[in-house]
Order: structure tokens, then C-alpha cells, then sequence
């Protein structure tokens, strides 16, 4: 007897009664009741999904569940990962949310609309990758589309900007729907079957046409839900915008299911494919990760930076999962195993340091009322619990040495320096050419994330409101102390996960890799000879910084210290308003990359009325737009909004007209069935 | 009856039908319009009293006879006395007319009746699975109901004048009239009578819309309605 099952139902019924309670329950109880019910409805999808890793399978059909066509679970340990992952960070954000949510008064989060919402949505994170039918996967699919719009939507009352976001991500993800829909339509209609199973037995039925279509169709939905380029735009706005407990489990467990999605299509149903569908993947990817993290170095606004952050995590993990596709379409089955191991680490990885990021840029929203670094600063010594988590998940998002994301990143790195023994032309080129993607990345990665730290939080406050900053309740601190064990516990011993993993990528076929074997303290990797102790990396580091602190200091101890007002040049005590702010610590690396950023600048002088040389005013303003927005989406909205209006001029007013329409549609329609006969 | 006598009856019955709704979009002057309209509606009610005397349904001689005072006579005489009103106050003028004729259809009269032709040899190859169902020869004749369906909807989209779109209107449900008696050997005296009475209330209702066109406009152009777009 499978634990998966009860596991799951528990999720599902303590997820039900949490948006019952969330819809029924006064403010004062609401959010207590919800977030406990929430939390406990991630704990057992957690269960499920480490019981899932853990070698146990399980499938179900409940025929009178969805009309038509039956309601199709399953879960194996792919689906295990996510399921896992999205109940792991459901507990935390929870836990957050009760502290975000409590003493905010009945609006925003704490809304019956949005407690209702909340557990539904835990709950939809929790049960798609259970999904093992077209009809299952696609009606929970849409309800934690509408569950999450609704959620980003939360403080619409207080912020304008809410409902343009609420816009951009209800459209995008529905163009994301209907892809997925033509996708997944054609791909039954042609192998046989709507259930997993027998579109897994059909694929090879299907023409290789109709297969990369379906793979380039899945592909733009999932990659487009994953906040990959072209079709991220909505991530940077509905991230900002969403509580943050919401950005948090959307940046995280939402945009994990596209990888899963991509992953189960490509590499399980269709069972892999040609290697252009995969160059085509890791193009994406690489271009993702570089431009995501481009624009993060630029953003001024935190939660803005921390959404195009996730935009390059998640083009880093398809390129893992492209480098796989490509692996296996060569046939090195063992080297693709350690691709996909690796991008699935990183989505571990990505999920544990970015929610805690959000949770962490939350409480400085929830004290400040400020998402402008421009305008923070000082936070170290007034939330100082914030700032050192901020810190601990920061380090895990710059890939390097002690934090989590470095092992990932080696991970995939080793696998794409050894993927060059694979013969081809398009792998020699494209491979190296992602290592320097992905190391280009990940040094943006550390630009901005010192930004981010020093300037959001160091320093002194540059603003009235950062300046009173508080520090985040008990409860948050708590939530987020969740995520920071998962962080430090991925970043020390992540050979833990090494056999679940290796289940992970044997349930679509591939030998495990052994990639994380070793017993935890050690990564080595069984086909190439490579190896890593992260114990060992992090404790030489540790006792590395202890001696570039401690020894000056036990020298300096030795000489009398003198205190002595610090060198002004003369121009007086230097003020907040002369230190770094967000911009001009991203200026230089603006400049580098003006070519690709193309920023546009306004500068109006105001001179005094009397002299030309004398300035009155000077008025200065820079942004940086979202270049590939404005060159694709633009044209494409405004070619609709000109079609909208042509098609006006066919409601002319004229009576005749418009019967006319009816008499022509109604000819037609009989010569189509006269001819047609 | 005789067969021979009942068939050739029936397809006189269907010629004058569809060659009274050919002339309609023939004739320009409004009275002549509701004349022939008034003989189609006699050509429908024989059509009903032929099938009804044939299959000896004396329930469908009585549709055919409420048919014949219906089309023939009370919805002539309405259209008649709505025109009167309307060319009423024009007669001093001089100008009645020009309210009286359909000076400028939107279609000339020529194309209009090669369009008929078209749109006759239409319904004949779209019924033609459906006479081959049962060719019975009222079955045969069931493209007929179809055509005047097809030219009923013509008129409707070519026609200026208020009136004259009311006729078409009309000829539209004398054709389905038509295809539900040929079809069915018959429809039931209380669908029959449901019908009868829509028809009668839309003319009625379409008579009172014409009238206050013309006080509002001056005219019963409904290519006017356009200044009702916003």
C-alpha cells in the first residue's frame, strides 16, 4: 500500500477546507486557520512527492470525476520532484503568509478572495504533475492559471499597476492555454488516446511533422509559463505585483511546472525527438538566462529584479534539459541523465533560494512600503534576521562556491563540457557556446545580487520609510527559516538527493546518472571523472575568511588605533543621497551592454533666466526598457488593436449590410453542402 | 384524384408559387408588389388544399383554406392600407411616387432576376439528397419552397423601401411555409396556426415601424436607419 494516495487525498481535503475557510471564516481567524490548513496541505504533498522519490508508484482513474472523460492520476518520480518541491515551499510560504497577511488588515492578502485562493492554489501546485491524462493536466492546468490570476490581483485596490499586470499575465497565460490546447489536441487526435499512457504508446505512430509540431507548440506554452524568452513579459510585471507570499510560490513552484510540462512532453511522451528541437531549446535557454539576468542588473525595482532573475534560472535549467534532449537524440544516454540530474537540481536549488528571496523582499515591502532600491538602504541594522537571509539566499543565486546554486551550475556545466565527445557540427558550436552563456550569466548573476544586498539593505536609508523599517514578525521569520535550512542543507549535502534524482531521471527512460553518489558529502560523477565536496569547499572557504578577518585583526591589535573623522575632501559629512544607489551601481555594466539594453535617457537643464550658465534645474531621467518587448510584443498589439478598428468599418450601420452578411453566409453555407455532395 | 391530375395540379400550383416571388423582384411599384403577393398566397393555399384533398386530410384542406385568408387576404390588405397612409399626405404633392415605387433597389432588376435563376438552380442542387430520400412528387417539388426562401431573403437585402422589405420578409416565410408542407406532407393545424399568427403580429408590428419611419424621416428608405450608428 502506496503512501502517494493517502498523502494526496489529504492534500486535497485539507486544501478544500482551507478556501472554505478562507471564504467563511472572520478576519481574525481567516488567516491562522488558512495558512495552518495550507501549510498542512503542503506537507502532504510533499509526502507524496518523497514518497514518489522515494521508488513508489502510483495511478489512478476516477472515471465520473471530469464529464466525458475521466479524471487520470499518476505519479512516478518525475513528477515527484515538482510535487515535492511545490509542498516544500507551500509549507514555508504559508507559514510566511500568516505572519504577512496578520495585522494587514482585511485587504490584499488577507482578503476573503485571496484566502480562499490560497489553498486552492497550494493545492493545484501540488496535484499537475499528478496529472496522467490531457483532460486531467489541462483543466488543472487552467485552475491554477485562474487561481494565481486572481492571487496577483490580490491588491488591486491599492496600486493601479495591479490590474495591468493582472492583464498582461491573464492574457499570456491564456495564449499559453491555447498553444498547449493545439498542441495537446493534435497529439491525441493523431496517436490514439487522451490518457499519458497511450499517448506515450502512440508517439511513435505520429509523422515526425506533426511531432515537432506539437513539441514547438508545448514548447512556446511551457517555456512561456517558465518565464523564458520571447514570452516572459508577463513575469515581470505579475511577480512585482502579487503579495509577495504569491510572487513567492509563483516564482517558484508555478514556473517549475513548465519545466515539468517540457520535460513529460518532450523527453516522455513524445518520447525525445531530432536535435533541432533541442538546439532550439537551448537557444531559448541561453538567450533567457543572459537577457533575464541583464535586465535583473538593471532593475531598480527589488521584486522586479528578483522575477528576471527566475526568467534566468529557469533559461539555465532548459538548457540542462535541451543539452539532455540533444544528448539522447546522439544517443550518450549517461551524459543526458546527468544534463537532465543537473536541471532538475537547479529547480531544487532555484525554488529554495528564490522563494526565500521573495519571503525576504516581502518583509521589506510589508515594513517600507518599498520595492525602489533607490530608495532603501540601512536595512542590515533595522531588520537585521531579513537582511541575513536575504544575504544566505543571495549567495545561493550568484552560483558561487558556498551557496546552493553553485552545485547545480557545475553540475550542468560538467555535463556540457563533456557533451563536445558527442560528434556534430551544431553540438560543437552550441555547447561551448553555452558554457560562455551560462558563465556570462552567472557572473551578471553576482552584479546584481550585490546590488541587490548592498544597496537594498547596506549603506544608510535614503528614505524617511526605509529609515523606520521594522522587522518582519516571528511567523515570517519563521517561514523563511524553513527555506534557509533547505538552502544551507542544498548547498552542504546535496548528494542526499542523489538517488532520488537518479529515480527522477530513470522514470523517462534514461539510466540514472549517479550523479550525486558519494553518500552526500561528496559529488562525484560515475562517467566522467570529475568530483566535488561541498562540505569540503564550504568549510576551506570558511576558515579562508576567518583568516583574511581575523589575522589582520589580531595584528591591528598590536598598533595603538587612532579614531579620526573620515577624509570629506571638504565638502562636509557626506550624506545618503551621495551614496550608491541602484543605478549607478549598474550604470558601468549598463554602458558594456548598451548595445543589447538601449536605454533611453531624458536630460532637460532649466537654466536660471538671467545667465545661460547658471543651472536652475536639472532634470534627468533614464530607463531601461524591455528591449524585446518593445520590438515583438508592440508591433503584434498594434497590428491587433488596427485590425480591431478595420473591423469596425464591417458594422457600417446599414440594415442592407448587415442582411447581407446573413444572406451571403446563408448562400455559402448551401453551395458549400450542394458542392460538397 | 387521380394521380396524373393531382401531379400536374401540385406543379401548377409550384410554378405560379415561385413565379409569383420571380416577379415580385421583377415589378417595381409597390401596389402591383403586394397584388402578385397576394397570388402566391393563393398558390400557396392551393398547394396546401391539393395535398390535404390528396392524402384526404381534411385538417390540412383547413390549413390551406387559413392560409388562403391569411396570405391572400388580411396581410394584402395591411400592407395595402399601410401604403395608403403613408402616400396619404403625398398625394397632394404630387410626389406619391416616389414613396410607391422601388425607384433604386440596390440590385438592378435584371441582375436581380439572374440572380433568382442562380439562386432557383441552388435550391435545387442542395435538395437534391432530400428529394432522393423519397421522391414522392411532392418531394420533387420541395426545391420550389427552398428557391422562395432564397429569393425572400434577396428581396430583404435589396430593397429600399420599407414596404417592399416587408414583402420579402414575407415571401422568406411563405417559402418555409412551403418546404414544411412539401417536406412533410403537411405540418400539424396548431403549428400551422403558431406560425400564422407570428407572421401576422410581425406584419403588424413591421406596419407601425414604417409609419413611424416615415414620420421621423420622411421617408421609408431604411438605408436612412444609418444615422441610428453611433
Amino acid at each position: 500500500m502506496s503512501a502517494i494516495p493517502a498523502a494526496l487525498a489529504t492534500a486535497t481535503t485539507l486544501g478544500g477546507a482551507g478556501a472554505l475557510a478562507g471564504l467563511g471564516l472572520p478576519y481574525r481567524l481567516r488567516v491562522p486557520v488558512v495558512g495552518l490548513l495550507t501549510a498542512g496541505a503542503g506537507v502532504a504533498g510533499a509526502a507524496a512527492g518523497v514518497a514518489a522519490l522515494g521508488g513508489s508508484r502510483w495511478a489512478t482513474d476516477l472515471p465520473g470525476l471530469l464529464p466525458l472523460v475521466g479524471t487520470h492520476l499518476a505519479v512516478d518520480a518525475l513528477a515527484g520532484v515538482f510535487m515535492a518541491v511545490a509542498g516544500a515551499v507551500v509549507v514555508a510560504v504559508a507559514v510566511y503568509g500568516v505572519g504577512y497577511a496578520a495585522g494587514h488588515g482585511p485587504h490584499g492578502l488577507g482578503s476573503r478572495t485571496a484566502q480562499a485562493m490560497l489553498p486552492l492554489f497550494a493545492l493545484t501546485l501540488v496535484l499537475v504533475p499528478a496529472a496522467a491524462s490531457v483532460s486531467t493536466f489541462l483543466v488543472l492546468w487552467e485552475l491554477m492559471a485562474l487561481v494565481s490570476l486572481l492571487l496577483v490581483l490580490a491588491e488591486h485596490r491599492e496600486r493601479a499597476s495591479v490590474r495591468q499586470a493582472g492583464v498582461w499575465y491573464a492574457v499570456m497565460t491564456h495564449l499559453g492555454l491555447v498553444l498547449l490546447l493545439a498542441a495537446f489536441a493534435l497529439f491525441a487526435a493523431r496517436a490514439g488516446g487522451e490518457t499519458f499512457a497511450a499517448l506515450r504508446a502512440g508517439a511513435h505512430t505520429v509523422s515526425p511533422t506533426v511531432r515537432g509540431l506539437v513539441f514547438v507548440l508545448a514548447g512556446l506554452a511551457f517555456t512561456s509559463k517558465a518565464g523564458a524568452v520571447p514570452l516572459h513579459a508577463w513575469l515581470p510585471r505579475a511577480h512585482p505585483e502579487a503579495p509577495s507570499p504569491v510572487s513567492a510560490l509563483m516564482s517558484t513552484a508555478m514556473v517549475n511546472l513548465g519545466v515539468y510540462g517540457l520535460i513529460r512532453t518532450g523527453l516522455d511522451l513524445l518520447g525525445g525527438g531530432p536535435a533541432w528541437w533541442w538546439l532550439g531549446l537551448i537557444a531559448v535557454g541561453g538567450v533567457s538566462a543572459v537577457y533575464g539576468i541583464l535586465q535583473a542588473a538593471m532593475a531598480s525595482d527589488l521584486k522586479r529584479l528578483l522575477a528576471y532573475s527566475t526568467s534566468e534560472n529557469m533559461g539555465l535549467v532548459f538548457i540542462g534539459v535541451g543539452a539532455c534532449g540533444l544528448f539522447t537524440s546522439y544517443g550518450d544516454r549517461p551524459l543526458a541523465a546527468l544534463a537532465l540530474a543537473a536541471a532538475l537540481l537547479h529547480v531544487v536549488n532555484h525554488a529554495a533560494f528564490k522563494a526565500l528571496l521573495f519571503c525576504a523582499a516581502g518583509s521589506v515591502v510589508r515594513s517600507t512600503g518599498l520595492r525602489d532600491l533607490d530608495r532603501l538602504g540601512g536595512l542590515r541594522s533595522r531588520m537585521p534576521a531579513t537582511a541575513g537571509l536575504f544575504a544566505l539566499a543571495a549567495l545561493g543565486a550568484v552560483a558561487l562556491p558556498p551557496g546552493n546554486g553553485f552545485i547545480s551550475e557545475w553540475l550542468l556545466l560538467q555535463s556540457l563540457i563533456h557533451g563536445l565527445q558527442v560528434p556534430g557540427v551544431a553540438v560543437a558550436v552550441v555547447l561551448p557556446l553555452s558554457v560562455a552563456l551560462i558563465a556570462l550569466s552567472a557572473g551578471i548573476a553576482a552584479a546584481a545580487f550585490v546590488k541587490a544586498l548592498g544597496v537594498g539593505f547596506f549603506a544608510r536609508p535614503r528614505s524617511p520609510r526605509a529609515d523606520g523599517a521594522r522587522e518582519a514578525p516571528p511567523l515570517m521569520i519563521a517561514g523563511m527559516g524553513l527555506l534557509a535550512a533547505a538552502c544551507v542543507a542544498l548547498a552542504l549535502v546535496p548528494g542526499l538527493l542523489g538517488d532520488a534524482l537518479d529515480r527522477a531521471v530513470s522514470a523517462i527512460g534514461l539510466p540514472g546518472s549517479g550523479a550525486l553518489s558519494g553518500g552526500g558529502v561528496r559529488v562525484r560523477l560515475t562517467d566522467i571523472s570529475a568530483s566535488l565536496s561541498p562540505l569540503w569547499v564550504v568549510a576551506a572557504l570558511a576558515v579562508a575568511i576567518m583568516a583574511a578577518v581575523g589575522l589582520p585583526r589580531l595584528y591591528g591589535r598590536r598598533r595603538r588605533r587612532m579614531n579620526a573623522r573620515l577624509w570629506d575632501c571638504g565638502g562636509g559629512a557626506p550624506t545618503p543621497r551621495m551614496a550608491y544607489t541602484a543605478t549607478s551601481f549598474a550604470e558601468p555594466l549598463q554602458r558594456v551592454f548598451d548595445d543589447v539594453l538601449a536605454p533611453e535617457q531624458d536630460l532637460n537643464v532649466t537654466p536660471v533666466r538671467e545667465s545661460a550658465y547658471l543651472v536652475e534645474r536639472v532634470r534627468f531621467e533614464r530607463r531601461v526598457p524591455d528591449r524585446i518587448e518593445h520590438r515583438l510584443y508592440e508591433p503584434v498589439l498594434r497590428a491587433l488593436a488596427g485590425t480591431g478598428r478595420s473591423a469596425r468599418r464591417l458594422a457600417g450601420g446599414s440594415v442592407h449590410l448587415y442582411l447581407g452578411y446573413g444572406f451571403v453566409g446563408l448562400v455559402v453555407l448551401l453551395v458549400a453542402l450542394a458542392v460538397g455532395w | 384524384m387521380s394521380g396524373g391530375l393531382y401531379t400536374q395540379l401540385l406543379d401548377l400550383a409550384c410554378g405560379a408559387f415561385l413565379l409569383a416571388a420571380v416577379i415580385v423582384l421583377w415589378v417595381r411599384e409597390l401596389t402591383a408588389i403586394i397584388r402578385v403577393f397576394a397570388l402566391q398566397g393563393i398558390a400557396l393555399a392551393a398547394l396546401a388544399v391539393l395535398l390535404g384533398a390528396h392524402e384526404h386530410r381534411w385538417d390540412l384542406v383547413g390549413v390551406g383554406v387559413g392560409i388562403g385568408a391569411l396570405r391572400a387576404g388580411v396581410l394584402p390588405y395591411l400592407l395595402r392600407r399601410a401604403l395608403a397612409t403613408l402616400t396619404a399626405d403625398r398625394q397632394r404633392y404630387g410626389t406619391a411616387a416616389a414613396e410607391t415605387r422601388e425607384t433604386q433597389p440596390l440590385v438592378n432588376v435584371a441582375a436581380s432576376l439572374l440572380t433568382a435563376a442562380l439562386l432557383t438552380l441552388l435550391a435545387y442542387a442542395v435538395a437534391r439528397p432530400l428529394t432522393a430520400l423519397d421522391p414522392t412528387p411532392a418531394t420533387r417539388a420541395l426545391p420550389v419552397g427552398l428557391a422562395v426562401v432564397l429569393i425572400g431573403f434577396f428581396v430583404l437585402v435589396t430593397r429600399r423601401r420599407a414596404p417592399a422589405q416587408v414583402v420579402g420578409f414575407l415571401l422568406l416565410d411563405n417559402g418555409i411555409t412551403a418546404t414544411a408542407l412539401l417536406a412533410t406532407s403537411g405540418v400539424p393545424l396548431i403549428v400551422e396556426l403558431g406560425v400564422s399568427f407570428d407572421v401576422l403580429l410581425a406584419v403588424l408590428v413591421l406596419q407601425m415601424l414604417t409609419t413611424r419611419m416615415r414620420e421621423a424621416f420622411g421617408t421609408t428608405d431604411i438605408d436612412d436607419l444609418r444615422e441610428l450608428h453611433d
